[in-house]
């Protein structure tokens, strides 16, 4: 479940016993960091709100976004769309943007490798949410327009569907990307749910703390140039 | 030494329903899911804080593993009894985010400043515990862990090593080096536990 944590450099050193200080740091120990009272009902609709607004996404309350599980028959093609999809969706701003991509560059080959597969999808899902959420943090454009919002949330229940499958592929069993893409996943989700009218500021403050809390951007940043699909190949 | 056993991870799996409640909480029974909640949250946040040290980031770590215990409790097999399974989802969480927190320290205060000095006993020796939680916060994640969830909360070594998926062996060799780390680094408060 989870890796072994660090012990440091010198683990096996043995150091020599006393049960005079033993005693005495034991019963210091209670004094570090002593908690608070438990902030129960902060804590309890935090959570609720959270699995409400999963529960409603994963249910297909949300228009658009595929549902959580689906059957691993269809996986492959389903990654592969969504990579083509991606692809498209690339073609389609890049040549927005001016610049004509070579064609022999911008043909996909569908690789042979399954596992190069979801690497490639990966690292495609990544770059678009980034692009996403960093026009997100960038523009206030949702908060006064609503026909931005709407687009805002297509592209995001595209990146949403991308992310899905990818948690449901091999590439989610990676402990490295499987966090990530669920912290993303959570994002994406509060994005879409409040993207089908304007935001208001606090609806766009609890995105942008989400944000922040899970250091969401600098995370997919380390992740795609680092070719984070080295151990998702395994199915 | 050991601390006498606090049979942490048990106390709440005996409550006379516990299984009953797992199980309706397998169904999505949102009822469920708020009593094993508030069975096991004290522990979770306690934890979670003595770890962290601050109060959002343990409020936010203990969502975090509810959430995602909820999430995912169609796939806990009972096996284990829930509270040990939700105590490994609590400090693997944990651990994460303290991993992260060190990767930022650009951004953010260090870890170690936050770390051990925002809430301590009023009537401790402010410089001697100063010095201890400076110690106590050099000491390498996994022996650091170790130390706290025994010492300062009381779990026995088998509770500390199914959390942290280690031998009941590791955690006491861990934890009798946290002491011997913290021992060298305390030498000038040594009439304090000298006779």
């Amino acid at each position: 479940m989870m890796d072994h944590p660090d012990f440091g450099e010198d683990a096996d050193v043995e150091l020599p016993g006393d049960e005079q200080f033993d005693a005495w740091v034991s019963a210091r120990a209670r004094s570090l960091n002593v908690p608070p009272a438990t902030p129960r009902l902060e804590m309890w609709d935090a959570i609720a709100s959270t699995q409400k607004t999963s529960a409603i996404a994963q249910t297909g309350g949300i228009a658009g976004v595929l549902p959580f599980r689906i059957s691993r028959r269809f996986l492959p093609v389903a990654i592969a769309a969504a990579l083509l999809l991606g692809v498209g969706i690339d073609r389609v701003l890049q040549h927005e943007a001016i610049v004509v991509p070579p064609p022999v560059a911008s043909q996909p080959v569908p690789p042979a490798d399954p596992s190069r597969l979801y690497h490639m999808a990966a690292v495609q899902t990544l770059s678009q949410a980034e692009a996403l959420l960093t026009a997100f943090r960038a523009s206030d454009v949702a908060v006064h327009d609503p026909a931005a919002a709407r687009q805002l949330g297509a592209w995001g229940r595209d990146v949403l569907s991308s992310t899905r499958l990818l948690i449901d592929s091999p590439a989610g069993a990676d402990p490295q990307l499987r966090p990530l893409l669920n912290d993303l996943e959570l994002v994406l989700v509060q994005v879409i749910s409040l993207s089908g009218a304007p935001l208001d500021s606090s609806d766009r403050k609890l995105i942008d703390q989400t944000l922040h809390d899970r250091d969401l951007l600098p995370r997919i940043r380390t992740a795609v140039p680092a070719g984070i699909g080295g151990t998702a190949s395994d199915e | 030494m050991e601390t006498e056993s606090l049979p942490h991870l048990e106390r709440a799996d005996l409550l006379p329903d516990q299984r009953a409640l797992v199980e309706r909480a397998r169904r999505g029974d949102p009822s469920a899911h708020r009593a094993l909640y508030e069975a096991h949250v004290d522990r979770i946040f306690r934890l979670t804080f003595r770890l962290i040290g601050r109060e959002d980031a343990a409020r936010e770590l203990t969502q975090d593993t509810f959430v995602r215990a909820f999430a995912s409790i169609s796939g806990f097999r009972g096996d284990a009894a829930f509270s040990t399974w939700l105590h490994t989802i609590a400090v693997s969480v944990t651990l994460n985010e303290i991993k992260r927190s060190k990767r930022q320290r650009t951004r953010e205060a260090p870890l170690e400043e936050a770390l051990m000095v925002t809430r301590s006993a009023p009537e401790s020796d402010p410089v001697m515990r100063e010095r201890l939680a400076a110690a106590v916060a050099d000491l390498p994640e996994g022996c650091r862990t170790v130390f706290m969830m025994h010492d300062a909360e009381g779990y026995t070594h088998e509770e500390i090593a199914t959390a942290l998926g280690v031998t009941p062996g590791t955690s006491k060799a861990q934890l009798f080096r946290a002491r011997g780390k913290l021992r060298i680094a305390l030498a000038d408060f040594a009439e304090e536990w000298k006779p």
